[in-house]
């Protein structure tokens, strides 16, 4: 056994070093430092290059793999080379409730007859997230056609505002503003905090999350060998592939046929409205990047609006559309779809979307901006 | 703030940024001082209050020892103090659950209240080292502390402060002596202390924790094998747990200069029950060996009077690690084996003939068993436990087998450590990649939620 000697403690007091060899130089910690680095580096790189991912015409992110933040880096990388027009969003534009050819942005590509248009949109990106998302994993995303949609459903109540002060559950937390500006309702730990953070600014990291998601159904090794004993990890590794996949979520019924009743909604005033703050910030931020900007607000449901939420609804859109033009963002409020084309509140069924398709290629600040 | 968490990461950095501009300045106790109250502080503010008073009582009393002629008075003040420290917090509840349960054995119809407060983390450990250093200084083995905020630092140093290793005044307070000076060798080798600790504690503990919790959480949902491989993973998860937490707490240290006692050194390599002790929570071990042990009579009065003070000496350890019938009876089996053991290898046949590998298997199913009644929640758990081991089906175990491939790694390192190819283990190239791959394994597979020591709770 090493006996460390120093020349502040005396004989009696050496101490054994420990009861195992693993002991570096400083030389050694160096060259562990320099493969680390290697490694930390280069295995997202390897990775991406031997994994398979084939996207196609149509393409939209796993539905499981929505908080694969990693992944969406990737697709969207590939998106910015092969499209010329990005649609991001919420699940609105990745199409709930509809299959991966009747989303918005296939039927926008059906329209003109051309694979123009990606389908970035996942399921809870609500605009705090949005804007983490575009800012950290959305990098390559300049120089671009972006659609951006804002869905007012997010400013729908308080909760739906993160505005309550009580905690609760919601959408991608990863991806909002950790510390400044404090989301009321967002009190996760300190340490978790600086995690994310630091996970932020290091593929590597958001590449292990990937590994989790993609291939240990969102847990990590040793969770997933306890739930799987005798399974091996590397054969799970090998065993997928992520392909578009349609997952079993289509439902072509509106929401009367469903049962939904009226509702009230107890929308939050846009000028106080955190939601709000991040999407401009959001529209900001693509704008400095130089992309080509183009807001779609909506269609949300109105016909499930109870009067006094109706109207509030319609102060709310007038709002939008003033910062919007103020701004000088091209923009489109489309009339309500059908009722019978609505799912839910925010979601339309295929019928939906070939019309707001269809609607979106009439607009006149669509085409001069959107189409080439 | 847990060695392995962000906020220690954080407070760590600030706390040795300022020690390194302090070091060779008067204000550096000081410093460390206000830096391991406020360590100990995170977790409950009050704590503080009570390090200090202990820490306060002791130094008092050295200081009245030194100028009294009732030298032996104010060491009682000194253990009555910090062993009713120790009851108050730990035992009371376990006492008046016992008291209770006899008055209702005898039909009294009274119950006293059971104590509602928490104990404070840590306490067993730096009581047991502030009680050490007045009774070393009672018989002479160290010269009194003049300064308090170096006593109290020595009491509270923030490395050590939750679960050890028990240091005694003659090693750590001279190194609170003078103006530290180290090298860049202190902080590669706290390094490397550090990430062995870390990869011990998240990797393997908190893994073989997932299926050790299972089993044990509803032991009579198991059958044999599940609960034979859920003991056996116990046995490693709380040598990956503890000792992991010990690296990283001499890891901590050596980086500051201090260097801490060994408290592990290969615990299930040992060959015998007496040579395991000697390997495992070195400095608990030893401080019951010197303060309990021998002041009892050691084995000086003959066969008899040896085990009877083995015996003490091991349910005495047994208490020491929590109010519960478990953990006397986990002493006392220890204290049997030993017995065994020790008969045992005054036997020729035994030291001459036996391969040193089933000796090492032998003591290992010893600890292993006895490790049943420390992880079981009481008395009846630990029985049914043992029972359905013995009675129950042979139904499928599900254990994972990459903890036990990482656990049989682990173990054939040892084994090669301690053998005559060492010299293996020791290339660069093998201590290097092996650091390489736990940083890599780490990073990629570790467990993502933070779970505190075990340790912690004693």
């Amino acid at each position: 056994m090493d006996i460390h000697k120093h020349s502040n403690v005396k004989k009696e007091y050496q101490v054994p070093f420990g009861s195992n060899t693993i002991r570096l130089s400083g030389f050694e910690w160096i060259l562990v430092a320099i493969l680390c680095s290697a490694l930390f580096f280069l295995a997202p790189v390897l990775w991406g290059s031997v994994e398979k991912f084939e996207t196609g015409s149509d393409y939209r992110l796993p539905y499981d793999l929505g908080y694969d933040y990693w992944l969406y880096n990737r697709y969207c990388r590939r998106a910015c080379s092969e499209y010329e027009t990005l649609v991001v969003g919420d699940s609105v534009i990745w199409g709930h409730y509809v299959s991966k050819d009747n989303t918005l942005s296939s039927d926008l590509n059906e329209n003109i007859g051309q694979d123009q248009f990606a389908n970035l949109g996942v399921d809870g990106f609500h605009p705090a997230a949005l804007l983490g998302l575009l800012k950290y994993y959305g990098r390559d995303i300049s120089n671009k056609n972006v659609i951006v949609h804002l869905n007012p459903l997010w400013m729908s109540s308080q909760k739906h505002d993160l505005q309550t002060e009580k905690e609760f559950r919601f959408n991608h937390p990863k991806l909002v503003s950790q510390f400044t500006p404090n989301i009321p309702c967002y009190k996760a730990s300190f340490s978790r905090k600086v995690s994310i953070v630091i996970e932020r600014y290091i593929p590597f990291l958001s590449w292990t999350s990937h590994l989790k998601m993609a291939y240990f159904e969102n847990m990590d090794l040793s969770m997933w060998t306890t739930e799987h004993p005798y399974k091996n990890p590397l054969t799970a590794i090998l065993s997928r592939f992520l392909a578009s996949e349609d997952e079993n979520l289509q439902e072509n019924v509106s929401w009367a046929e469903k049962g939904i009743a009226k509702q009230d909604f107890d929308c939050v005033e846009l000028e106080t409205s955190i939601q709000w703050r991040f999407f401009r910030q959001t529209v900001e931020l693509l704008r400095a990047r130089d992309n080509q900007v183009f807001v779609l607000v909506g269609p949300f449901n109105e016909h499930m609006l109870k009067t006094d939420s109706f109207n509030i609804y319609q102060e709310m859109k007038r709002e939008i559309e003033t910062w919007l033009w103020q701004n000088n963002v091209a923009y489109y409020i489309p009339p309500p779809l059908p009722s019978e084309f609505y799912r839910d509140a925010s979601h339309p069924i295929a019928e939906g979307y070939a019309m707001l398709a269809k609607q979106l290629s009439e607009n006149q600040s669509f085409r001069s901006s959107m189409i080439p | 703030m847990l060695f392995h968490t962000w906020p220690f990461a954080v407070f760590f950095l600030i706390v040795y940024l300022i020690y390194l501009a302090l070091k060779e300045t008067r204000f550096r106790l000081l410093w460390l001082l206000a830096s391991s109250y406020f360590f100990y502080g995170w977790f409950n503010p009050l704590y503080v209050v009570l390090i200090f008073y202990s820490s306060l009582v002791d130094y008092t009393v050295a200081a009245r020892m030194e100028k009294s002629n009732h030298r032996k008075m104010w060491l009682s003040v000194s253990i009555i103090n910090n062993i009713t420290l120790l009851s108050f917090f730990k035992y009371g509840g376990f006492v008046t659950d016992n008291i209770n349960n006899l008055m209702s054995f005898v039909n009294i119809p009274y119950a006293i209240p059971t104590p509602g407060w928490l104990l404070p983390v840590g306490i067993s450990f730096y009581v047991f080292q502030s009680m050490s250093y007045t009774i070393d200084f009672y018989r002479g083995n160290v010269e009194r502390e003049r300064s308090f905020i170096r006593y109290a630092t020595f009491v509270s140093l923030f490395p050590r402060l939750l679960a050890g290793p028990i240091e005694r005044a003659k090693n750590l307070l001279p190194q609170l002596d003078k103006t530290t000076k180290f090298s860049s060798q202190d902080i590669t080798d706290g390094l490397s202390l550090f990430v062995v600790g870390l990869f011990k504690k998240i990797a393997l503990a908190d893994y073989l924790a997932l299926y050790v919790d299972k089993v044990y959480t509803a032991p009579e949902q198991f059958q044999s094998p599940a609960l034979i491989l859920a003991t056996f993973l116990f046995a490693w998860q709380i040598y990956f747990d503890f000792s992991g937490y010990t690296d990283m707490a001499r890891g901590v240290a050596r980086i500051m200069g201090f260097r801490l006692m060994l408290n592990f050194n290969n615990p299930y390599l040992a060959t015998s029950l007496g040579d395991f002790w000697g390997r495992w929570h070195i400095s608990l071990s030893s401080w019951f060996k010197d303060y309990v042990y021998i002041p009892l009579g050691g084995n000086r009065k003959g066969t008899f009077n040896t085990y009877r003070n083995m015996f003490l000496t091991m349910v005495i350890s047994g208490l020491w690690h929590g109010a519960a019938w478990t953990f006397i009876l986990w002493g006392a089996i220890h204290a049997f084996g030993r017995f065994l053991t020790r008969e045992m290898e005054r036997t020729t046949f035994y030291r001459e003939k036996v391969p040193t590998l089933v000796k090492q298997l032998f003591v290992f199913t010893l600890v292993t068993f006895a490790w049943i009644f420390f992880r079981a929640e009481n008395i009846g758990d630990a029985w049914i436990i043992i029972t359905r081991i013995f009675s129950s089906g042979w139904a499928n175990p599900s254990c994972p087998i990459l903890a036990l491939a990482l656990v049989f790694a682990v173990w054939l390192y040892e084994y090669v450590y301690e053998s005559r190819i060492r010299w293996l283990l020791e290339l660069r190239a093998v201590r290097i990649g092996i650091v390489v791959l736990m940083i890599f394994y780490l990073m990629v597979f570790a467990p993502s939620s933070e779970q505190g020591f075990i340790y912690l709770q004693f």
